[in-house]
């Protein structure tokens, strides 16, 4: 019962880490018709800027994560004015394979901006937590989950009930139309990638304490935020959010009570074996084609 | 002269085969000592991956269908012949198993993917090419870190090391063989009904239905010859090296895979070199030894701007450069007073 409690915790972190990393996914993918390889690389990017500001500078932590949020913010804008804008016109293969060009610039920078030495950066909240059954809730994990939970609910109330959200809806169903009737399609689709790198960056952030900081630190909460994208459907926001808990919950036991080598493994086959019977995912609805 | 010049513009095949013996001049070249070896081994990672390319190209350039798990089918390919021949099959043998098994998973990809479509079926791939990561670092034929090949005996007649220089040479002659022999075959294939009716399929599978062309048929034929291309080029790997590691067949390969189509330029047989070439050879070749670490960086921008600027890939760069020197010509002749004909 003790594990049991404890996997429900760690999930409940990993979860967060993968809907945030898939939320970005889905509204890049939404907006700009691509699929974004390299949200895992904004991210790691992001929390070196943030290891750097806490051990190098010396800064609290708080201002830190404040302002590795900003620079997050301005990557997504640079990459979305000089990369992503000019190649409007591209197919959609050609601009997925540009996100790997972006991958390889920013692995390529890392060792000339950071070293080459790998960087740590501490939990939020370094000790505490609530004793329950046994097994322990710490302060920290109640702080990233509620963090992230808020942040994506302020996200879904954002994209329902403003104008501006209303402006990410129409961008998202058909960018053409909603250019002709007036909606900014470029400040949409450059805030939607500001976002997706604020997104990709507090992933970083909670996973940082535990997997360090390196180049390969979110290869894994990639990999799962597409598959919790797929689990939930791309055509709602929420839906690769209730996914990417789905994902991590599911791995998290499958890798505890079955095996540690073929939880993944299981967990993935039974997607696929879901996807063959709903191919759009949990909330997605086959798209009207015209023939 | 000229009419064999003539003979060999119309005919691609014969490009193909004479493609193949400028390339096979890179295994000559070590043995003269004119360049060095490892350039040879770079060479050879780029047929390695041209014919993976080639099989590629078949499935997103021809048939509109992506797959994220091509990298899972070239360790099949070096890994499958590693175990079989370590069972004491002999090559041929370990060959013919190791196609039919990915054969198989390839046939159950495009089975899926008559249900499933554009991002949701990439992710699929991804599911497998996972899925087929797990099960070489962790099943315990695959020897966790890899597996040694050592020495091929090909058709119980010759036995090649890699270790020695000439043999290292004509195993490098082989992969030219192997290559041409693929690129005539994706011609094949392309200019044949099937590759008609995959064309038809990626406009439109409607109209592609209504004309009486079975989609189920064909997304088969795609996957299962993309990943025997990707199977083929993992054999290949394992020939040349000898050696088949089970770590390095990632997402990441399966993008560069991807990048190198694109790069070179979808639909085209040459494009694929190309690419391959430009993602891969370029910053292995020279851009390590001049720029250093910063290849990374290069190659990344590389990428952007080829895409940004050649949509359609490299290739088209040779229209534009006939164009220009047809531009040229017309400047000299003006310059001259003559007249510019048509």
């Amino acid at each position: 019962m003790t594990s049991f409690i404890r996997i429900f915790f760690n999930s409940l972190q990993t979860g967060s880490v993968i809907a945030l990393a898939a939320l970005g996914i889905v509204l890049i993918f939404r907006t700009s018709r691509t699929t974004n390889f390299a949200q895992g690389s904004i991210g790691t990017l992001n929390a070196y800027v943030a290891a750097m500001l806490y051990s190098s500078w010396g800064l609290n932590i708080w201002l830190v994560a404040f302002l590795s949020i900003l620079t997050a913010f301005i990557t997504g804008i640079v990459i979305d004015t000089f990369i992503i804008r000019p190649a409007a016109r591209v197919s959609p293969i050609s601009k997925q394979i540009i996100t790997l060009g972006i991958i390889l610039i920013i692995v390529g920078m890392l060792p000339y901006l950071f070293g080459i030495d790998p960087m740590t950066f501490p939990r939020f909240i370094r000790t505490g937590g609530i004793p329950i059954a046994g097994a322990t809730l710490t302060y920290n994990t109640i702080l990233t989950v509620s963090v992230s939970l808020i942040l994506m609910l302020l996200i879904f109330w954002f994209i329902q009930y403003t104008k501006w959200g209303l402006a990410i809806r129409v961008t998202a169903s058909d960018e053409q139309t909603s250019k002709l009737m007036g909606v900014p399609t470029k400040t949409v689709t450059m805030f939607s990638w500001a976002t997706a790198a604020i997104l990709g960056t507090l992933a970083a952030l909670i996973v940082a304490p535990t997997a360090g900081v390196n180049i390969n630190m979110l290869l894994d909460v990639q990999v799962s935020a597409f598959f919790a994208g797929v689990l939930g459907g791309f055509q709602t926001f929420y839906g690769a959010v209730i996914g990417a808990y789905l994902i991590a919950f599911a791995r998290n036991y499958t890798i505890f009570y079955i095996s540690d080598t073929w939880g993944n493994v299981f967990v993935y086959l039974a997607i696929l074996f879901f996807l063959y019977f709903k191919p759009y995912g949990l909330f997605g609805k086959k798209p009207t084609k015209k023939v | 002269m000229t009419s064999w010049l003539k003979k060999i513009q119309q005919s691609p095949r014969l490009q193909f085969i004479l493609f193949g013996v400028l390339l096979s001049s890179m295994a000559i070249l070590p043995l003269l000592g004119v360049v060095r070896s490892s350039t040879m081994s770079i060479y050879a990672y780029i047929i390695i991956y041209t014919v993976v390319a080639l099989g590629l190209n078949l499935l997103l350039g021809f048939s509109g269908l992506i797959s994220l798990g091509t990298a899972g089918f070239m360790g099949a390919g070096a890994l499958g012949i590693g175990v079989f021949m370590n069972m004491g099959l002999p090559f041929e043998l370990a060959v013919v198993l190791t196609l039919l098994v990915s054969a198989m998973i390839g046939a159950f990809i495009g089975l899926f993917s008559l249900r499933v479509n554009s991002i949701y079926l990439a992710i699929a791939t991804l599911f497998v090419g996972e899925i087929l990561r797990q099960i070489y670092s962790q099943v315990a034929i695959f020897g966790g870190e890899g597996i040694n090949i050592g020495p091929v005996r090909f058709f119980g007649l010759i036995e090649l090391n890699r270790s020695l220089r000439p043999e290292r040479s004509l195993i490098f002659l082989i992969l030219v063989i192997v290559l041409v022999v693929m690129m005539i075959v994706a011609y094949n294939i392309v200019k044949s009904s099937t590759g008609r009716a995959l064309m038809a399929m990626s406009r439109s599978e409607n109209a592609a239905q209504a004309m009486g062309v079975s989609i189920l048929k064909y997304r088969l034929t795609a996957f299962i010859t993309a990943t025997l291309f990707a199977t083929i080029g993992g054999i290949l790997y394992g020939i040349y090296f000898q050696d088949a590691p089970t770590r390095q067949w990632d997402l990441n390969l399966s993008l560069f895979l991807i990048a190198m189509v694109v790069v070179g330029g979808i639909k085209s047989f040459f494009g694929m070199f190309l690419g391959v070439f430009i993602v891969h050879g370029l910053s292995d070749l020279f851009l390590k030894d001049w720029l250093g670490d910063v290849s990374f960086i290069f190659s990344g921008v590389l990428i952007i701007v080829v895409i940004l600027f050649y949509p359609y890939g490299t290739v088209h760069i040779w229209v534009d450069f006939k164009r220009f020197l047809k531009y040229i010509k017309s400047k000299i002749d003006k310059r001259k007073g003559v007249t510019p004909r048509g």
